[in-house]
């Protein structure tokens, strides 16, 4: 144990001494790690999130009904417990949903899509809230311009039928609690909440909404039967299985399959790219630092032998260039992710406002870092162990004359 | 007085596609507090035997090679090295031996002080006043928070020697430890050495190829031939009582 000490100590000092070769070392480790792993930051962060992008954007998970059918609340909900469903919720009939919106600051009234919602949208995925029950809204970013409003307004929805022989209209108040963005829905949608979206339909086929104080015909108890329904896969992976399972169940739907390999090929592509790029890298740098650590195991042949003479055992011996490379590669290792985070800093900054993305184009996870550290700290291990373990065979006498 | 080193019939050879140097030591006892000198040109030897007294090198074959530090019990080196015992050679160089080198084997990263201290450290000894008494002896008193980098040749081989004795062995092996010195820094360092081995009970064998600087010494000379054998291929040394 105090040997250990001993030997912990000298190569400290022996480092130190030599600050210059040392600090050199430090250089040609972090100067071919600091590339690397900016490579990985790029890779990471252009291909992994652009290409998550392209995989997780609702359009290309989305798949449609064709036509107008008859599914139940039941066959719905056991629909929605697959695995693979990330949403799914049932549409009413297009003519019925369907609201005029008006607000203080706009002069028109704008007839728009009524889309029911719920936790987990995916086109509401930037948004933090969900309508519920009655007087809550999303709108689309097109219909709240038209609107002129903002999150936390008040607007007027109104819907019309004949009843009866007669023209009615309702008006309902509806609280303004968010604004999709138009990246994720690009025409003129309000979003509330299921009942909501029953209620007006309720109101259009002449039945009464005792919740809204709306007359009509007393609702049937019968359960209801949905035209159609909003659903998305998990992932684009698994829509296939999804538009096959559908089939099976004799719901004619469409999805969209071409684009979805697509996607699916160029991820894969460029991962293999990148993992190449990656492993020849790694190589690259494994041979590069081991090369210097060996050489350096070399260069300190004479001290080592006088330390051997001095009485320290070989075995101990070998710790002495093993520790001197975990220093290297520790501060290697250190000033490679200053110059990473610089890099980082400045690519994002330079270049992310060029290519109109909303995420950076670079960046690590914190365990991406520790990855970096730990294949430094075993390549320096593995190449000082096997300079260290030739030091220690060596007699002592054979560096003596040197010295 | 007892014998400390006894050596019979240990060869080393260095040979290179069957042609080099053979040193040969038919039989040599060397007894405690004896002062002995290797003589001879450069390259007849002395560096490798010393070594090998050292225990720093292993020998090709011996028929015996014994060591007995003072009080101690004999060990016998040549089985050590045949059953590669290295961490065993280490611990008895350790403590027995001091072992001066030609250009000092100073460590350039650590002060006089920290290399004097650096065997006394190794066997766990304590960091003493002995250094500083020892150090004033030998005439470096003033250097010990230097490096070595910044000595004189003469003012390094005074803090070799200082090492070599700072955990107080009973053995001092010292390879040409004035050849880089002038004839008179030389005398000086090695009249200081002579008096503290004759001090401390010590042990000492040095190598020179310096005729009358050892004769003024007063040291016990191994005799040393030198022969070309095996069609000229094989230069043979033999050192001998």
């Amino acid at each position: 144990m105090s040997q250990f000490k001993n030997i912990l100590t000298l190569s400290f000092r022996d480092y130190s001494h030599e600050w210059r070769m040392s600090g050199c070392f430090v250089l040609a480790l972090a100067s071919v790690l600091a590339p690397m792993m900016i490579l990985f930051g790029l890779k990471f962060g252009i291909v992994s999130s652009m290409v998550n992008e392209l995989v997780e954007n609702p359009s290309n998970r989305e798949i449609k009904a064709i036509g107008s059918g008859s599914y139940s609340e039941d066959w719905l909900n056991r629909f929605a417990e697959r695995k693979e469903v990330a949403f799914l919720i049932p549409k009413t009939r297009a003519l019925a949903a369907t609201i005029q919106l008006k607000s203080k600051s706009a002069g028109r009234i704008f007839s728009t899509e009524l889309l029911a919602t719920a936790q987990g949208d995916p086109l509401l995925k930037t948004v933090a809230t969900t309508p519920r029950g009655y007087h809550s809204v999303i709108l689309s970013e097109e219909i709240a311009n038209k609107l002129n409003v903002k999150k936390g307004d008040v607007i007027d929805g109104s819907l019309a039928r004949q009843f009866r022989g007669k023209r009615e209209r309702v008006h309902i108040d509806l609280k303004v609690l968010d604004i999709a963005p138009s990246h994720t829905v690009s025409r003129k949608v309000a979003f509330v909440s299921l009942d909501l979206l029953l209620a007006t339909e309720s109101f259009k086929d002449g039945r009464a909404v005792s919740q809204l104080g709306w007359q009509g015909q007393q609702q049937s108890q019968q359960q209801r039967e949905y035209p159609s329904f909003r659903l998305y896969a998990r992932s684009i992976y698994e829509v296939k299985g999804l538009v096959a399972a559908l089939d099976k169940e004799g719901v004619n739907v469409k999805a969209n399959l071409e684009q979805i390999n697509t996607v699916q090929s160029i991820d894969q592509n460029l991962t293999i790219i990148f993992w190449i790029i990656a492993c020849v890298g790694a190589v690259g740098f494994s041979f590069s630092l081991g090369a210097s650590l060996w050489a350096n195991v070399d260069r300190k042949h004479k001290e080592l032998s006088i330390l051997r003479l001095v009485g320290f055992q070989g075995g101990k011996i070998i710790l002495f260039p093993v520790l001197q490379s975990m220093y290297t590669a520790i501060l290697g290792w250190l000033l490679a992710v200053l110059i990473y985070l610089m890099a980082e800093q400045s690519i994002n900054q330079i270049l992310a406002p060029n290519l109109r993305i909303d995420r950076v184009i670079c960046y690590l996870l914190p365990e991406h870092f520790f990855w970096a550290l730990g294949l430094t700290l075993s390549v320096a291990a593995g190449a000082a162990i096997l300079g260290g373990v030739r030091a220690s065979r060596i007699e002592p006498s054979d560096g003596l004359r040197e010295i | 007085m007892s014998v400390v080193y006894s050596l019979k019939n240990v060869v080393k050879s260095r040979l290179v596609d069957k042609a080099g140097f053979r040193l040969q030591v038919p039989s040599i006892e060397i007894k405690q507090q004896e002062n002995i000198a290797l003589v001879g040109h450069s390259g007849c030897g002395k560096s490798t035997l010393l070594d090998i007294l050292a225990l720093a090198l292993h020998p090709d074959s011996q028929d015996e090679f014994l060591l007995t530090p003072k009080d101690q019990e004999s060990q016998d080196v040549g089985f050590l090295w045949k059953k590669k015992k290295q961490n065993k050679l280490s611990k008895i160089r350790k403590q027995h031996i001091g072992y001066v080198l030609q250009q000092g084997g100073l460590l350039p990263y650590l002060t006089v002080r920290e290399n004097i201290e650096l065997p006394r450290r190794l066997m766990n000894l304590p960091q003493d006043d002995s250094t500083r008494s020892l150090a004033r002896v030998m005439g470096i008193h003033r250097q010990l928070d230097k490096l070595p980098g910044l000595l004189s040749a003469g003012e390094r081989q005074r803090v070799a020697f200082t090492r070599a004795l700072s955990h107080r062995p009973s053995i001092l092996l010292a390879d040409e430890p004035t050849a880089s010195l002038d004839p008179i820094t030389a005398r000086k360092i090695m009249a200081v050495v002579m008096e503290l081995v004759k001090g401390l009970n010590i042990t000492m064998i040095t190598a020179s190829h310096d005729w009358a600087h050892v004769y003024k010494m007063d040291l016990r000379v191994l005799k040393q031939e030198a022969e070309v054998v095996e069609d000229g291929h094989v230069y043979q040394s033999t050192f001998t009582d």
